[in-house]
């Protein structure tokens, strides 16, 4: 099925639905606003709409899923600081290359095993053994070994400092398991049933339809930005898997589901309307974005990278296509949502025919072809830009390529555009330098360390195949290890937005929009809210009210 | 059709009988083998390599991996083998009913499927039989008929056959559930929720198997039994449900062979906008994710569906001509 066709229907449907909902929603869920008492239990009823293959692992749906079961040593609060979950306080070594932990006494697994320091050691080993391949990646090249000094003491040791350990400690990838479970159980009863110490267990995975997750009477150890201590107010929360986005705002007006993830733009307005809890988070790390190839074809020129930059309107693209949710981003390197955020490197370019055509003009792309596209010693302008359709750029991103490609057009550029499928983007199609001009893609990170993952010079002995430049920019590497090891949060952003600028200056890559985490709430749920690492729902504070 | 001489006749019937059923056994392996053996060149011939895309799927990432990372994957799999190798080992699988462990859930194929399989069927028989029931009424009431409403009869037909599943499902979700309230928006694996799933299923298909009854139902209309029948005194019901619907379901009894193929893909759909489990759903996860032994074991097992319901479609043939009973 195409995703055009899908995007056509929904819009009928969306036609349908407001007509409908004249009639059928006055009496459904609007109306709890006065004398709503809080009620103990309860399931609540939660449409996602990927389903993954574990409930542990290295991808963001996975990372919703495990943060549910599975404690963290650290958490991160709205004011994007570190506080204490798993671990009740650390400290570094002068030399910042020892970090030690102090884990909170008398937490136990849902297995009855202990938490204490000599799992958590080896849960850190486990991740680099490529038992979650995203955490292995934040600690390349830092990481050197993790220490039980006692029950409840940690050291984890360093190559070289890394103040921002343990911000990036809190994204989902890190949760702690149990080391009897990983010892003891076998690879599909960890994938389906991780045991950790978390608020919630996994009861049972209905495949293709849902997760039951069940309350851990017991439990002992939420983060300290939670908002009450104590098991989880609810009983369960049924974790059901809905593809399709129209089903799922449909599941949600018609009160079958309680909470809905990932709201098409189309439907927020009217969903906001019917008195549902709109929550809308920004993911901090690499926006959606477009970075050049610029190791072959015509952006290995800077000008044509900029003659590019000043031929789309990215902005009016976004804040039309995105109906005021989508935020648009300038920066090419990093998100608004992420600390050291350069405001500079976002705003360099923006729309500017003049410049983009005296730009290719110098570049030498001077003649034109017979659709108007620039050419030059008789080849045309013409760019590849491939993009993982309905996974990575879902429907209204793919509108925002294609406004893109309509945009430069106008100043000669031939983009081409091709939609991926998933199997064959995974299957490294299009991942090499000779196979497209542009990479378009996120990637979601707590701090402005992305950019060492997305720009560290690959190399024989540690190839990076992140970087979708495919060139070494040693100056630029420089600047973000410097960052990366930089211990005054002040100086660090100072650096990580020097970066950004060198990026932007450069034109390696321009931003277009940012990557969001959605969520729509009933109003007889209250205390829903997106964790502040990568914007998963948090249920363990939810309510019902009646 | 194959006939038997009548020397064969006179020694009974056990040996042509037994013959036929080997006859179809033997068919029924080479269709399993070849539908096998499609699947995994189909598979192999897929651009990529098959350790790189089992750990960027794991990971959410599509990138390139380090050969030590790759290593692990092959070794664990055997991709490292030549795929003649990987083939004969499939195949040897096979035979002794190990379709092998998936990629992403680590869990045997099998039970993969067992997992997801009873709801398909509940479904796509729902449907089949929905198809054969909105079919018989439709055609029933309205073929032959001339005047006014003649023609409207094979115009529904030709509608409804042409209705794309995705639009159909959503239009129906919207009007039935959200509209209406009658049927949950969330089917899931529910006695009621089955209805508007299979109706989706069942209406363009219902169309099709009409287009196809229509036709042999006027032909039949004309035919001299007919005529005497009405001289009997025959009312115009009873002749139409009595003799003429008889003669004419045979196309749409061959047509339910495929309709079962028709639904299975369907269901891939129809299962995604009505968030209900089954085997269409894991099968596109399983194609999206290049999980090579859910993939494989899907398609053997729909080619044995297949098999079955053809066997079925034999003998329903069999019970509605009784002429092919000598067969």
């Amino acid at each position: 099925m195409s995703r055009k066709t899908t995007t056509a229907t929904a819009l009928i449907a969306l036609g349908v639905v407001s007509a409908l909902s004249l009639t059928a929603c006055a009496s459904g869920t609007a109306g709890t606003a006065s004398s709503a008492t809080k009620v103990d239990g309860g399931t609540i009823v939660y449409g996602h709409q990927q389903e993954p293959a574990c409930v542990f692992g290295g991808w963001i749906e996975q990372a919703y899923l495990s943060s549910q079961v599975l404690d963290g040593l650290v958490s991160l609060d709205e004011n994007h600081e570190v506080v204490p979950w798993l671990a009740e306080s650390w400290n570094v070594s002068d030399d910042q290359l020892t970090w030690t932990f102090t884990l909170k006494d008398g937490v136990t697994f849902t297995d009855g095993s202990a938490l204490t320091a000599g799992v958590v050691a080896y849960n850190f080993d486990y991740w680099l053994a490529g038992g979650n391949s995203t955490a292995s990646v934040w600690l390349a090249g830092y990481y050197a070994s993790a220490v039980a000094v006692d029950d409840l003491t940690l050291t984890v040791n360093l190559s070289k400092p890394y103040p921002r350990l343990a911000d990036n400690l809190t994204q989902g990838y890190f949760g702690i398991q149990s080391q009897e479970a990983l010892e003891t159980r076998t690879d599909e009863e960890n994938c389906e049933a991780p045991i950790g110490s978390g608020a919630f267990v996994v009861d049972t995975w209905n495949r293709g339809e849902d997760i039951l997750l069940t309350r851990n009477e017991d439990y002992t150890s939420p983060p300290a930005n939670a908002k009450h201590t104590g098991a989880a107010y609810v009983d369960s929360i049924d974790w059901k898997f809905v593809a399709d986005p129209t089903t799922r705002a449909a599941s949600l007006s018609a009160g079958e589901t309680d909470v809905i993830y990932d709201v098409p733009a189309v439907q927020w307005k009217s969903l906001e309307a019917e008195g549902f809890d709109l929550q809308k988070y920004v993911t901090p790390g690499r926006p959606q974005q477009l970075t050049f190839n610029t190791s072959t074809g015509p952006f290995v020129d800077e000008d044509v990278r900029k003659a590019f930059a000043y031929s789309v309107d990215r902005k009016s693209l976004v804040e039309t296509i995105g109906q005021g949710v989508i935020p648009y981003e300038g920066n090419g390197g990093v998100s608004q949502a992420t600390p050291g955020y350069s405001q500079a490197a976002a705003d360099l370019y923006s729309l500017d025919t003049d410049e983009a055509d005296s730009l290719l003009d110098a570049a030498g792309w001077t003649g034109r072809d017979a659709d108007g596209y620039r050419t030059k010693d008789g080849e045309t302008l013409d760019v590849v830009l491939p993009y993982g359709a309905g996974t990575i750029i879902n429907a209204d991103g793919a509108s925002i390529l294609q406004g893109l490609q309509e945009q430069a057009k106008a100043t000669g550029f031939k983009v081409e555009l091709i939609p991926v499928p998933q199997s064959a983007l995974f299957a490294g199609e299009y991942s090499q330098p000779d196979e497209k001009d542009i990479s378009v893609g996120y990637w979601t990170a707590v701090t402005a360390g992305i950019l060492a993952i997305n720009w560290n010079q690959s190399t024989a002995e540690a190839p990076n195949y992140n970087n979708a430049s495919f060139t070494n920019y040693p100056d630029l590497e420089a600047i973000i290890l410097e960052a990366n090891s930089t211990v005054d949060v002040d100086a660090q952003n100072a650096l990580y937005e020097k970066a950004q600028e060198y990026i932007a200056d450069h034109a390696l890559a321009i931003g277009v929009y940012d990557r969001l985490s959605t969520l729509a709430v009933s109003p007889s749920l209250k205390d829903v809210w997106q964790e502040n690492a990568q914007g998963g729902p948090v249920f363990y504070d939810a309510y019902f009210v009646e | 059709m194959t006939r038997t001489s009548s020397s064969n006749d006179t020694r009974g019937l056990a040996g042509p009988r037994l013959r036929r059923v080997a006859e179809k056994l033997g068919g029924a392996v080479v269709v399993l083998f070849g539908a096998a053996t499609a699947a995994f060149l189909a598979q192999a011939a897929l651009p990529g390599d098959r350790a790189t895309v089992i750990l960027n799927i794991r990971a959410g990432q599509a990138i390139e991996r380090t050969p030590a990372e790759l290593a692990q994957i092959n070794d664990q799999y055997g991709l490292q083998h030549p795929l003649l190798v990987q083939y004969i080992d499939y195949i040897r699988g096979l035979i002794v009913g190990d379709l092998g462990v998936s990629y992403q859930q680590f869990k045997p194929v099998s039970e993969v499927i067992l997992q997801q399989i009873g709801p398909t069927i509940a479904l796509t028989v729902t449907a089949i039989a929905l198809a054969w029931l909105i079919m018989i009424v439709w055609v029933t009431l309205t073929a032959g008929r001339t005047g006014r409403f003649g023609g409207v009869g094979s115009v529904v037909d030709t509608t409804s056959a042409g209705l794309p599943h995705y639009w159909l499902g959503i239009i129906l979700l919207l009007v039935f559930s959200l509209g209406l309230g009658w049927f949950p928006v969330i089917s899931g694996p529910s006695l009621v929720g089955i209805v508007l799933p299979a109706l989706t299923l069942a209406i363009p298909l219902a169309g099709f198997m009409g287009q196809a009854t229509r036709t042999e139902f006027e032909r039949s209309l004309e035919q001299p039994f007919v005529i005497s029948a009405r001289m009997r005194g025959m009312g115009d019901t009873g002749v139409r449900l009595r003799h003429v619907l008889r003669h004419s379901v045979l196309p749409a009894i061959t047509l339910s062979g495929w309709a079962l193929g028709a639904t299975i893909s369907g269901a891939v759909v129809v299962e995604t906008v009505f968030s209900r489990p089954g085997i269409g759903k894991v099968l596109v996860g399983a194609v999206n994710s290049q999980d090579m032994p859910v993939v494989t074991g899907i398609v053997v097992l729909i080619a044995a569906l297949y098999v079955v319901a053809n066997l079925l479609v034999d003998v329903a043939y069999t019970l509605v001509d009784p002429r092919l009973k000598s067969a």
